[in-house]
C-alpha cells in the first residue's frame, strides 16, 4: 500500500464523494416526490392517471439505471433535449427511484386494512383525520424499512454514473487506475468512501425504523 | 382469508424456484470462471508461460471491441481490425485458438496484471510508465496524439484555451496523461469507452476530442463535418503488443515472430486488409512498423 499516493489523491475522492452525495440527495428527494405522487394516484385509483403510473412503474423498475442514463444522456440530445451530465444523473435517479419509492409507499398504504378507515369514519372522523391519525402512521411504519433500503440502493446505483462521464467515486477510481496503475490503493479508497457515505445512512435508517415501529401497535 | 393463504403459498413457492434457479446459474458460472483463472489462483505468477498456453490450446488476447478500424466487432459479431488481424496470425503461428477478450483503455494493464489475458493487442501505446507495469514487445505501428474538432470551430492550437470549453478524452489513454501533464488548465470530459466518447462528441458535449491521431483521423474521414486541426501532438510513439511483467517466454516468442513477419511484409498486408478502406494508401508507410524496426521520420 502506497500511502503517499493515497494522500495525494484523497482530495480527488473527496470531490467525487461530494458529487455522489450531491446528486444522490437531489435525485432521491425528487424520487420521493415522484413516489408520493404515484402512490397517491394508485391508492386513490385516479382514473387514467393510474394506468400511466402503472406503465411508468413497470418501465422504470424493469430497466437498469445504466440503460436509462444512456437514453437520457446519449439519446435525448438527438431529439433536441440537451442536459448537463449532472442533471442527467439527477433525472436518472429520480426516474428509477420514483417507481421504487412509489411501490414502497403503496405497499404501506395498502397494508392498512380498509376496516380501519371504515371504523374511523363510523366514529365520526373526517377524511383528513382518517388519513392523518389512522392510515398514515401505520402506513409509514410499514414502508420505512423499504424506504431506507431504497435510499441505500439508489446511492449505490450512482456507481454507474461513470458511463455518462460524471466523475463520481467509481469513475475516479477507474481513472486513477488507468492513469497511474495503483489498483490496490485506488480500490481501497473507493471502498472506504462508499462505506463513509452509506454506513451513516444505514445506521440512521435502522434507528428511525425502530422508533417508527411503535406506530404499528396503535399508540 | 383462504385465498390470501393460497397466495402466500404461491409466493413462497415462486421465491423458492427463483432462488434455486439463481444458485444453479451461479454455480455453473463459477465453474467456467475457475477454469479461466486457474493459473492466477495458485502460485504467484499470474501469467501463463508459452508452454502453458500451447498446452491449453487457447490464447487469450485482449482487443478493443469498439475501435474501428483497429479492433471492433462487425455486424456479424466477428472481431475485426488491424490488431485483430495480427492477433489471428499470432494464434495461427502458435498453433492455438484465439479467445478474444474485449477490453477498455483503462483496464488494459489490469487485465495483464491479473492474468485475464495473455497478450494485449489493443492499440497499446508504449510509454515508460506503462513499461514499468507490463512488458512491451517490439512495435508494430507508429502513433502520436491528435485533436479533432467541428468544421465550424476548428481547433489548431491548445494554447490560450478558453476555460469554458472542454476536451473529450478516454480514461486511461495517452491523450489523457499528456493533457493532464502539459495542459493542466484545460477541462477534460472523460469517458470510459470509445463508443460513448464518440457518441458524446457527436452530440456536441465538447468542442474537441483528443486521442491517438490514427483514431481522430479515422473519425474525421468517417464522419462528415469534422476536421483534424492538430494532426500531431506530443512525441511520436509506437504501438506494441504487451504481456504480463516477467512473462519472458511469451515475450521472446512474440519478438521473434514480429521479425519473421517483417520478412513477408505482414503488417503492410494487414494495413491493406483492414486500414486501407479508412485511410487510403497514403498513410501506409508512415503508420506501419515492419519487423519491429521504427524508421526515423
Amino acid at each position: 500500500m502506497n500511502w503517499e499516493f493515497i494522500e495525494k489523491y484523497l482530495p480527488m475522492y473527496e470531490k467525487a464523494a461530494l458529487l455522489t452525495v450531491k446528486i444522490g440527495i437531489v435525485g432521491i428527494l425528487f424520487a420521493i416526490l415522484v413516489g408520493l405522487i404515484c402512490a397517491a394516484v394508485q391508492y386513490y385509483k385516479v382514473p387514467v392517471l393510474r394506468w400511466i403510473v402503472a406503465v411508468y412503474v413497470e418501465l422504470s423498475r424493469n430497466t437498469p439505471l445504466l440503460v436509462q442514463l444512456f437514453f437520457i444522456y446519449y439519446g435525448f440530445p438527438k431529439i433536441g433535449i440537451r442536459m448537463s451530465a449532472e442533471l442527467c444523473g439527477v433525472v436518472g435517479l429520480a426516474f428509477l427511484g420514483g417507481s421504487y419509492m412509489a411501490e414502497s409507499f403503496r405497499s404501506g398504504l395498502e397494508s392498512v386494512e380498509p376496516i380501519q378507515s371504515e371504523s374511523a369514519i363510523s366514529l365520526g372522523m373526517n377524511s383528513r383525520q382518517v388519513l392523518g391519525y389512522v392510515i398514515l402512521p401505520q402506513a409509514m411504519s410499514t414502508s420505512i424499512p423499504a424506504f431506507v433500503a431504497n435510499i441505500i440502493f439508489l446511492l449505490k446505483e450512482t456507481s454507474v454514473f461513470s458511463a455518462i462521464s460524471l466523475m463520481d467515486l467509481m469513475f475516479t477510481a477507474k481513472d486513477l487506475i488507468g492513469l497511474y496503475y495503483k489498483t490496490t490503493e485506488s480500490l481501497f479508497l473507493l471502498v472506504v468512501f462508499y462505506l463513509l457515505i452509506l454506513l451513516p445512512v444505514s445506521i440512521i435508517g435502522s434507528l428511525v425504523e425502530r422508533r417508527m415501529r411503535y406506530a404499528g401497535f396503535g399508540d | 382469508m383462504k385465498r390470501k393463504a393460497w397466495r402466500n403459498v404461491l409466493a413462497l413457492a415462486l421465491t423458492g424456484v427463483l432462488a434455486l434457479g439463481l444458485t444453479a446459474c451461479g454455480s455453473s458460472d463459477s465453474k467456467t470462471a475457475d477454469a479461466g483463472s486457474a493459473a492466477a489462483a495458485d502460485g504467484k505468477a499470474v501469467y501463463r508461460t508459452l508452454d502453458e498456453i500451447k498446452e491449453s490450446g487457447t490464447i487469450n488476447i485482449g482487443v478493443f471491441s469498439d475501435k474501428n478500424p483497429f479492433g471492433y466487432v462487425d455486424e456479424n459479431g466477428e472481431y475485426q481490425g488491424y490488431d485483430v488481424y495480427y492477433a489471428r496470425r499470432l494464434g495461427e503461428d502458435l498453433g492455438v485458438d484465439v479467445n478474444f477478450v474485449s477490453t477498455e483503455a483503462a483496464n488494459r494493464i489490469e487485465y495483464l496484471q491479473t492474468g485475464k489475458v495473455d497478450v494485449i493487442l489493443a492499440n497499446f501505446t508504449v510509454t515508460p510508465e506503462r513499461a514499468e507495469e507490463v512488458d512491451f514487445a517490439s512495435p508494430y505501428m507508429n502513433v502520436s496524439l491528435g485533436v479533432v474538432s467541428k468544421d465550424d470551430n476548428v481547433i489548431t492550437s491548445l494554447d490560450n484555451w478558453n476555460a469554458d470549453d472542454s476536451i473529450i478524452v478516454i480514461s486511461g489513454t495517452t491523450a489523457e496523461t499528456y493533457l493532464i501533464a502539459n495542459y493542466p488548465d484545460i477541462p477534460l470530459q472523460k469517458f470510459d469507452s470509445y463508443a460513448t466518447a464518440k457518441e458524446a462528441f457527436e452530440n456536441g458535449t465538447s468542442v474537441a476530442w483528443a486521442n491517438d491521431n490514427t483514431e481522430v483521423i479515422a473519425f474525421a474521414l468517417q464522419n462528415e463535418g469534422y476536421t483534424v486541426g492538430i494532426p500531431s501532438l506530443g512525441s511520436a510513439d509506437t504501438i506494441a503488443p504487451a504481456v504480463s511483467k516477467g512473462n519472458t517466454t511469451l515475450l521472446d516468442w512474440i519478438n521473434d515472430e514480429i521479425v519473421a513477419l517483417g520478412e513477408e511484409n505482414f503488417f503492410h498486408a494487414d494495413y491493406e486488409a483492414t486500414l486501407a478502406d479508412t485511410y487510403g494508401l497514403d498513410y501506409e508507410d508512415s503508420l506501419v512498423v515492419e519487423g519491429g524496426k521504427v524508421n526515423a521520420q
